[in-house]
């Protein structure tokens, strides 16, 4: 250490003289906020998983074991990886619109999904109980057009809940979508009909790669978000497709059984930190990738 | 020529036929709200069989629901104001601040955003019941800050990086003091950054609903509360009254902060 420091003081007297630690006391008041009203009180609900009832990990055993808790994960991933399937499917064509259409037309379109991403959480699911009930206005098309003799069962099943999220997920796939496809230089797509592409090679081959990125941002975005999802599987759900979040809030608010409670929020957590720093990483890539 | 909408032949029409879709698909759940909110069927029949503004005079007659719409006001303007200003002193620094570990303090300030929903309400829930907040309107504030904080951050902390410190420094050449400059320069500067901060800070709290669930006690209910009460019990149209009145809400917000936006420019 001394060694390798001595030969470098001549030159750090040149450079001005380093504040230490500036800054600290502004960011102060923040921190404590944090500190004191989300890391203490998460850790605490965390360590209530191994300390309740008895100390150890028998909450972890039970967590594994339970064909409750194993159906209700298993639930979780389908509802949510279909909700990002189909709202990556819907949300693609629209954030394409959104960077080709005229100006005029693209500030319509954006103006809606951005309508529908502010409006109020539960008068979208409200409006999706609505027209999904047995007597709601999809059934009744469905059987005045003759389509079908009895109402479809929409609402209380995985159906409904696929329908509310999707709606409620489609503007976190077309937002990073949109930036993603924006950056597209328009000269390669012009420059793969050139040399000779149709229009499905030019798609398949440069421009569905070149929107990988957001594609991946979204649909992981999407994906972690719909796993911890708790309002509107609760209402537009049935009893038979519980997620995970419902688990948890059923566990600590009906049962009192904060042991289980606390390592099903503990498995949730992981799940979705990893998911994030899966992103993360593929973030950095793309960026030294661009860079190199 | 994939990318230019007048080149696209045939595939332009299929594009604009899915837009059209899904612009329906977007907009018809809330056209639909709006429409039975003043449709006479308590069934919530369409199309209705008359109009009416019962639903409306209902919910003006329910004192539960002002009360609630009240609280959440209450919550939602001490949220923006406490969000806005400490986002306002963590964000100088972060930016301008030079110590150790300021990305992971930097990281801290992101968690609330990514960590699910549920399990910080869950914490919360018990934390607050621990320590006698639970069902006090200091409760809601502190949670909604927390959750704000985040947004609040990002904004105002890109609005700084943006503006040229050196700016700053010339006020101060010139006689400021450091805490003049910055209030009468570097503030002006990044107005839209704090703009945008009290903007979301303001909705995360109006809108929040899971930790108000947990939080909530029978005598003080945010508005989101008291729409998922009345929703787990039936779905009247008094609902659809109070969503077309948030609706509105909303609309409002978004013209201002266009309106804002087209000012500052």
């Amino acid at each position: 250490m001394s060694s390798i420091s001595i030969p470098n003081r001549r030159n750090a007297a040149a450079r001005p003289p380093p504040v230490p630690s500036s800054g600290v006391s502004f960011v102060l008041p923040a921190l404590l906020l944090i500190l004191a009203v989300f890391i203490l009180p998460v850790v605490m609900l965390l360590l209530r998983s191994v300390t309740e009832p008895d100390p150890g990990l028998q909450n972890y055993r039970e967590l594994f074991e339970s064909a409750t808790v194993a159906r209700v994960f298993v639930n979780t991933f389908v509802v949510s990886g279909l909700v990002t399937a189909i709202a990556l499917l819907i949300g693609f064509p629209i954030a394409w619109l959104l960077v080709i259409l005229p100006k005029r037309w693209a500030d319509l379109l954006f103006g809606i999904v951005i309508l529908s991403m502010w409006t109020n959480l539960l008068a979208r699911t409200y409006a999706w109980m609505v027209l999904l009930q047995r007597t709601g206005i999809i059934n009744k098309t469905l059987m005045g057009l003759g389509l079908i003799d009895t109402p479809l069962p929409l609402v209380n099943n995985l159906v409904g809940v696929t329908i509310g999220m999707t709606y409620i997920m489609l503007p976190f796939i077309v937002l990073p979508l949109v930036t993603t496809m924006r950056a597209i230089e328009p000269d390669l797509l012009r420059a793969a009909a050139l040399c000779g592409a149709g229009r499905w090679e030019a798609f398949r081959r440069v421009l569905l790669p070149l929107s990988l990125p957001g594609i991946a941002a979204g649909g992981l975005l999407t994906f972690v978000m719909s796993l911890g999802y708790f309002v509107t599987p609760s209402l537009l759900g049935g009893a038979g497709n519980m997620m995970a979040a419902e688990l948890i809030a059923q566990l600590v608010q009906s049962l009192l059984n904060w042991g289980l409670g606390g390592a099903t929020a503990f498995a949730l957590l992981v799940l979705t930190l990893a998911l994030y720093a899966v992103q993360l990483r593929l973030l950095q890539r793309g960026r030294s990738q661009r860079g190199g | 020529m994939l990318l230019d909408f007048d080149r696209l032949g045939g595939l332009k029409w299929v594009l604009v036929g899915i837009g059209i879709l899904v612009s329906a698909f977007l907009l018809l759940p809330i056209l639909f709200t709006v429409a039975l909110s003043f449709g006479s069927s308590q069934w919530l029949l369409f199309p209705p069989p008359g109009w009416t503004l019962r639903w409306y005079e209902e919910l003006w007659a329910d004192p539960r629901w002002i009360t609630s719409t009240l609280t959440s006001l209450q919550c939602a303007v001490l949220v923006t104001l406490l969000a806005t200003g400490l986002g306002l002193l963590a964000s100088f620094g972060l930016v301008r601040g030079r110590f150790a570990g300021r990305e992971t303090v930097r990281a801290l300030f992101l968690m609330p955003m990514i960590m699910p929903v549920i399990v910080v309400a869950v914490a919360l829930y018990a934390f607050f019941l621990r320590i006698g907040l639970g069902g006090t309107l200091i409760g809601f504030v502190l949670a909604h800050t927390v959750i704000a904080l985040p947004l609040a951050i990002t904004s105002i902390s890109n609005a700084l990086e943006r503006f040229d410190k050196a700016i700053e420094d010339a006020a101060i050449l010139c006689g400021a003091s450091p805490w003049e400059a910055r209030l009468r320069v570097t503030i002006p500067a990044i107005r839209d950054g704090l703009f945008g901060a009290a903007v979301f800070s303001f909705l995360t709290s109006w809108d929040e609903v899971v930790i108000a669930i947990f939080m909530a006690s029978p005598t003080l209910q945010t508005l989101p509360v008291h729409i998922w009460g009345t929703l787990r019990q039936d779905l009247t149209p008094v609902v659809a009254a109070a969503s077309s009145l948030l609706l509105l809400f909303t609309l409002a917000v978004m013209l201002l902060a266009a309106w804002f936006r087209r000012r500052s420019t």
